[in-house]
């Protein structure tokens, strides 16, 4: 690869120092962070399916590491080391070498090492606002390169999440479903299992238990399990505990005595995650959906207007932005507003911009509290290729 | 050299000498050549196969490389170490020995965990209380991947063991394992459960074929003698011990 990429670098480097210089005018501060990072962050805010795309390896003290899949994690750490309540303002920009594990060989369109310039903003309590900022930023960034043709798609799971909220059911289902969201064959099966009195039964634990469990009765449910345990002449060992066992046996008995989740309710959840429209029909869309339901998700409509006029303010021309739904839920740390840009050369496969809001990421990696954070990244060789038309 | 058929076998332990049984009741008998130690053999019938005998872990790279024709290892270390398993390897015959369960196992007195389903369930239920993710002991890392996505658990990390697997959540090195087992009887001294739908594979010793190897219609041909030879010593029904079950309270 080195040998093929060097005619391109001249033109590479000066089309990163139009995007960092887009970014430092804009006021962020350029950040350098080690290439070589614990792979914990990454395993425990990315799953274990990170360690199939990812160059993880042990050192010889034994400690897990890996080859920085991505620069928003590193950002994130960094951020943190200097402000350990991570609620200090803070505008970063960096440009590095991000690494991908590709299974077999890899391939021009999936290299094993390429080139991020991103953009991170932590602490910026006015959403919509720094929401909006952060898209018209990384755009500029690529125009400064010449880049004109962007096919920009625009998502906000806020709203995912307010459906949620809005519509009547225990908290325990709204935990359960937001955590399936990211994956949506198991969402799908969550969500169908909640309309069916009969699984919400779960057959297959203890009759004799679950049932003498009184949801309404949580102190005397532990006493009835440690009952249970001593009688059955289990052993309780580890690191889990009866109060944690007793809450989950609750939710079962409390599931088996719960009305199933409305149909149609299930059912708009479902229709909300297929809709896919241009921006400036999105909300009605969603209203239209909303109206025979009468489930009004008024505060997250109007932020989703807000940061439409913002960024029409700004000059994005959302006009001709796709909304979709549920675009996001490829990574689990997304909570707000997601962007991809994508060049029709390439295709969506190969997005050459893509961010979005993750306000609990910090939390994640030691913050005390929830930090406001969003940011984006440039995949500056796909850019490349983009503008000079020889390939991804 | 004239191309010789290499053919990959455990050097030591319970699958050495089932494997020299096994070929010794085809008629495929082998000596020790070489060096004192051992390492190499022959099959008299089948002069043009060069028998390595190697660690059964090994085997899989060796047959993933391309550096044995053949080899006979357990069909849990194949999956383990060769994602496109079948791609790059031929599973030509199961060997009825070497049998090991790869299994999904909780402590036993997790009575709200019967299945993989409970499994993410208790995943969030635990990342909300301990504020980090439920760990699973295991040496086989890319099987439990494959396993638990399938499933759609996800909120969980591994932790590597490359012994005594099973000791690791009472050492709360762990919450939970996966792990090898043929009776069930070292999970249940460890106070373990298998979850009602948590084999993740019924694994026996397997005679692989390399698609790596370099083959010549020669070596095939002799590849195909040797499996003969070995079917027909096969009888319909195994007529050692049968198919240990996995015992379940």
């Amino acid at each position: 690869m080195p040998t093929e990429a060097a005619p391109k670098e001249p033109a590479l480097a000066a089309q990163t120092e139009r995007i960092m210089g887009t970014f430092s005018r804009g006021g962020y501060e350029q950040i350098a962070t080690p290439v070589i990072q614990p792979a914990g962050p990454f395993l425990d805010s990315v799953g274990e399916a990170l360690r199939a795309r990812t160059h993880v390896f042990v050192d010889r003290d034994g400690q897990e590491l890996c080859l920085r899949p991505d620069l928003t994690i590193p950002t994130c750490r960094l951020h943190l080391a200097r402000h350990p309540g991570g609620n200090r303002l803070a505008h970063y920009c960096y440009h590095g070498l991000a690494f991908r594990y590709q299974a077999g060989a890899a391939m021009p369109t999936h290299p094993t090492e390429s080139h991020q310039a991103g953009i991170e903003s932590f602490a910026v309590s006015d959403r919509e606002k720094e929401d909006a900022a952060i898209l018209a930023l990384t755009l500029a960034a690529l125009h400064a390169t010449g880049l004109k043709q962007i096919q920009l798609t625009i998502g906000d799971l806020g709203l995912f999440a307010a459906l949620l909220h809005a519509i009547p059911m225990p908290v325990r289902w709204r935990r359960r479903l937001w955590h399936h969201f990211w994956r949506r064959d198991s969402f799908r099966r969550v969500l169908m299992r909640l309309t069916s009195s009969e699984a919400l039964k779960a057959h297959e634990l203890p009759r004799d238990l679950v049932g003498r469990l009184d949801p309404a009765n949580p102190k005397a449910a532990e006493a009835i399990v440690i009952e249970y345990l001593e009688r059955s002449g289990l052993g309780i060992y580890g690191t889990r505990t009866i109060p944690e066992m007793t809450e989950r046996l609750l939710a079962a008995a409390a599931d088996a005595r719960e009305a199933p989740l409305d149909l149609a309710a299930a059912a708009l959840i479902d229709s909300l995650t297929l809709v896919r429209t241009p921006a400036p029909q999105a909300v009605r869309r969603v209203c239209d959906l909303l109206r025979p339901h009468k489930i009004n998700i008024e505060p997250a409509l109007v932020s989703f207007r807000r940061r439409l006029d913002l960024l029409d303010r700004l000059g994005v021309d959302t006009g001709e932005a796709e909304f979709s739904a549920v675009f996001g839920r490829s990574l689990e740390y997304y909570t707000g507003f997601v962007f991809q840009a994508v060049s029709p050369k390439l295709g969506t496969t190969n997005p050459i911009a893509s961010g979005g809001r993750y306000d609990g990421l910090l939390t994640d990696l030691g913050a005390p509290h929830p930090v406001p954070a969003i940011g984006s990244c440039i995949h500056t060789e796909r850019l490349h290729a983009a503008l000079h038309g020889d390939g991804p | 050299m004239s191309a010789k058929l290499v053919l990959a076998l455990p050097s030591k332990g319970r699958l050495k000498e089932d494997c020299a049984n096994m070929l010794a009741e085809a008629g495929l008998a082998i000596t020790k050549s070489g060096s004192a130690r051992g390492y190499k053999g022959t099959i008299a019938h089948l002069p043009e196969v060069e028998v390595n005998f190697v660690s059964s872990s090994e085997i899989a790279q060796f047959l993933k490389n391309g550096a044995a024709h053949l080899g006979v290892t357990g069909e849990d270390l194949l999956r383990e170490a060769v994602a496109d398993c079948e791609e790059r390897l031929i599973l030509r015959a199961p060997c009825r020995f070497g049998y090991a369960d790869v299994v999904v196992a909780v402590p036993a007195w997790w009575t709200d965990v019967q299945r993989m389903a409970d499994l993410e369930e208790l995943a969030m239920t635990f990342r909300r209380r301990h504020g980090r993710r439920v760990r699973v002991a295991t040496k086989y890392m890319n099987l439990t991947q494959r396993f638990f996505a399938q499933h759609g658990v996800s909120g969980y990390r591994t932790v590597e063991s490359l012994g005594a697997t099973e000791g690791a959540p009472a050492a709360q090195l762990a919450e939970l394992v996966v792990d090898i087992t043929t009776t069930g009887a070292t999970l249940r001294a460890n106070d373990l459960r298998v979850l009602n739908d948590g084999v993740i594979l019924r694994s026996q010793a397997h005679i692989v074929s390399s698609n790596a190897a370099r083959w010549s219609n020669h070596l095939r041909a002799i590849e195909r003698e040797l499996l003969d030879a070995l079917a027909r010593a096969k009888h319909p029904t195994p007529k050692s011990q049968p198919r240990p079950g996995l015992t379940r309270h």
